[in-house]
């Protein structure tokens, strides 16, 4: 287990490398004056460009100064933004409201979305069933940017349930309850769907109808035997959704006015500020590796017929 | 109407079941899958269960059972008597209660049966701690004692494995230690040794028995191949179409069978290369049951059937001491 954990973080390394490497060739590569926008609207004085160039060592080939760039991550140091903020500092402001946002919407979509599918999976046809089968297929079809406008419209504006905005670098967290609905929808919706057709599949498995033989409770052939079975997949869903929530949301965050990670990205990449873009993408790609080895944990933690050696 | 041969004295028998229906709703319409089927079991004896597959025999086990699914099954006439009281009466909270210390059973396929994510001591365990609120240590003692009992080596290192990282024999094991945990008066055994080796299948019948006489169980051993049960059963019971179509003591049906379906399935080609499995001498294939042929529900493949046979249903009516055929030329049968 030790070894297969060092193993997978010591394969990760070259993933990171040659992934931050493109990103940064993507972004210093681009035509264009790398200092431009940096100093308001007129162009930059000579002597700044060349401070600027000799800082990322734009004058050497792209490799090296991938190098040299790679140094200060390892180091910690993800260089300065436009305005001349450590991108560390932001990014982790901004980390801090995006994994708040992300958790919440897990446990919003794990919790609501698990039990509608198990009351449905269990009376297939049934009016839950139905139900849940048409909501959820309402959720999936609806564009998400109206699922929030509509949500902040009727939920925070109109019977003022919920606040309408998240802004600020520390959003409370009763502000950051309907935004995180609105980003959990779409995947509460798949978690539904997913468990329903698992608990209906292993409701008449083998293993169910031995429970039953044993005569152990309704409850407890469902609630252990069937359902330990049925949250395998949908635990894995929801590790891998979880790496895509960390990712920030540029759609709800607009909506909400929420300072995560997506808008900082977005900006970044609008404003053609690559310290930025690289320094967020860099430590992105690494959270979505990390959750993905969590993901394969957890995976052969649930089900003992996976083993990871 | 039922030939059950019940005791001159009047005495109860341990299980009796009478006139059992089980239906399926199914779109493609009603199946009739068991059509009054009645039984006896006393304690101690093995009866065996012999019939092609989808004779209703595992259905009959699990209306027993009560862990058919209903819907789509329904129980539209019967009487399930374990030590007098009717079990499809019960109200089902009472009837649980009865599943485990009272009437057990174990599945052809243990590797399906057994649950894949929890360790093997764990689910035998599971037995103690739900029904008699065992704390988790003393159940995972019991349970070493159980597998040990069943002949599992190794146990206390084994006890936390897990399903698939046993063989198909050491998992049947594991199912009847499941079985027997809070000693049963009934067991039933469906298929137990179906999907095992030959050698592995004489063990695991050698343990049923060994288990049965230990305990005093009543033991009904569901088949489909009358070779595997010849030693162990004492009586037979053999169905066809949801009904017992011969019934009587093992050497009687060996030595001359009363029924042409029990003379066609003794018949059958033994195919020793074949797991054991039996190529059926009876052509043709068992009915529909939405469609049921009228009469003998055997006449479309029996060589001997007669006008009779497709317009009367023969009755299970008695052709000698302890046995009973369904059939209207029984005595040439016999005979023959
Ligand atoms: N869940 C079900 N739904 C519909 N029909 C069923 C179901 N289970 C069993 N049956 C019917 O009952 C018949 C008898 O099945 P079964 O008792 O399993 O036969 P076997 O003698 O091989 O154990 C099958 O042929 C099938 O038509
Ligand atoms: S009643 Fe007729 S068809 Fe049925 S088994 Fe006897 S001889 Fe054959
Ligand atoms: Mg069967």
């Amino acid at each position: 287990m030790g070894k297969y954990i060092v193993r997978r973080l010591l394969q990760m390394i070259p993933v990171v490398i040659l992934s931050t490497f493109l990103i940064y060739a993507m972004v210093f590569a681009m035509p264009g004056d790398p200092t431009a926008g940096k100093c308001g609207e007129r162009p930059c004085p000579a002597a700044y460009i060349e401070k600027f160039n000799a800082k990322y060592h734009l004058d050497e080939p792209l490799p090296v100064q991938y190098g040299y760039y790679a140094k200060n991550v390892v180091q910690g140091d993800l260089g300065e933004n436009q305005y001349g903020r450590p991108v560390a500092e932001e990014l982790s402001e901004r980390f801090t409201v995006t994994a708040k946002l992300a958790v919440m919407a897990l446990i919003f979509e794990g919790v609501i979305g698990i039990l509608a599918g198990v009351l449905a999976g269990l009376r297939k046809g049934g009016f839950i069933d139905n139900l849940v089968l048409i909501s959820t297929l309402f959720v999936i079809s609806v564009p998400i940017f109206v699922t929030g406008f509509a949500a902040q419209y009727f939920l925070g504006l109109k019977w003022e349930i919920f606040p309408a905005l998240a802004t600020g670098k520390d959003p409370s967290l009763f502000s950051l309850v309907l935004p995180a609905m609105v980003l959990g929808s779409t995947s509460l919706a798949y978690i539904a769907r997913l468990m329903r057709s698992n608990i209906a599949e292993n409701i008449k498995s083998d293993y169910v109808r031995t429970a039953k033989a044993k005569g152990l409770t309704p409850r407890r052939v469902v609630g252990v035997h069937t359902l330990r079975n049925s949250l395998i997949p949908v635990v894995t869903f929801m590790g891998y959704d979880f790496g895509a929530l960390l990712g920030g949301a540029i759609v709800t965050e607009g909506i909400f006015g929420i300072n995560g990670v997506g808008g900082y990205i977005f900006k970044g990449i609008q404003n053609r500020d690559g310290i930025a873009v690289v320094g967020a993408v860099t430590a992105l790609v690494i959270v979505y590796l990390l959750m993905n080895l969590l993901v394969d944990l957890l995976y052969g933690a649930l089900d003992p017929r996976i083993s990871n050696d | 109407m039922s030939t059950q041969t019940t005791p001159a004295t009047g005495e109860q028998h341990l299980l009796e079941v009478e006139d059992l229906h089980v239906e399926f709703h199914t779109s493609e319409g009603v199946a009739k899958a068991i059509n009054g089927v009645d039984f006896s079991l006393d304690e101690g004896e093995t009866l065996a269960i012999l019939g092609e597959s989808g004779s209703g025999k595992s259905v009959t086990a699990q209306a027993i059972m009560g862990i058919l699914d209903m819907p789509p099954a329904t129980i539209p006439a019967g009487r399930v008597l374990y030590k007098g009281q009717d079990l499809l009466t019960m109200p089902e909270e009472e009837r649980r209660l009865t599943r485990g210390p009272e009437i057990s059973m174990i599945f052809q396929d243990a590797l399906s049966s057994l649950n894949p994510v929890f360790p093997v001591g764990w689910q035998i365990a599971e037995m103690f701690r739900v029904h008699r609120g065992v704390n988790k240590a003393d159940a995972y003692a019991q349970a070493i004692k159980l597998m040990e009992r069943v002949n599992i080596p190794a146990a206390k290192d084994r006890v936390k494995a897990y399903p698939h990282q046993f063989s198909g024999g050491m998992r049947q094991r594991i199912m009847i230690a499941m079985a027997i945990a809070l000693d049963p008066k009934v067991l039933i055994a469906d298929e137990p040794t179906t999907a095992l080796d030959v050698t592995v299948q004489a063990q695991i019948m050698a343990l049923l028995q060994e288990l049965q006489e230990e305990f005093r169980m009543g033991l009904i051993l569901i088949t489909h191949d009358l070779g595997v049960v010849a030693d162990v059963a004492d009586r037979i019971a053999v169905m066809y179409a949801g009904r017992i179509v011969e019934r009587a003591e093992v050497g009687d049906i060996y030595a001359r069978p009363g029924h042409p379906y029990t003379k066609g399935l003794l018949e059958s080609i033994p195919r020793l290369d074949q797991k054991g499995q039996k190529l059926s001498a009876i052509g043709g294939l068992p009915p529909n049951l939405t469609r049921i042929p009228p009469g003998c529900a055997f006449h479309p493949r029996c060589v001997m059937a007669q006008d009779i046979c497709r317009t009367e249903r023969p009755e299970l009516l008695d052709v000698g001491p302890q046995r009973q055929s369904a059939c209207h030329f029984s005595q040439e049968v016999l005979d023959a």
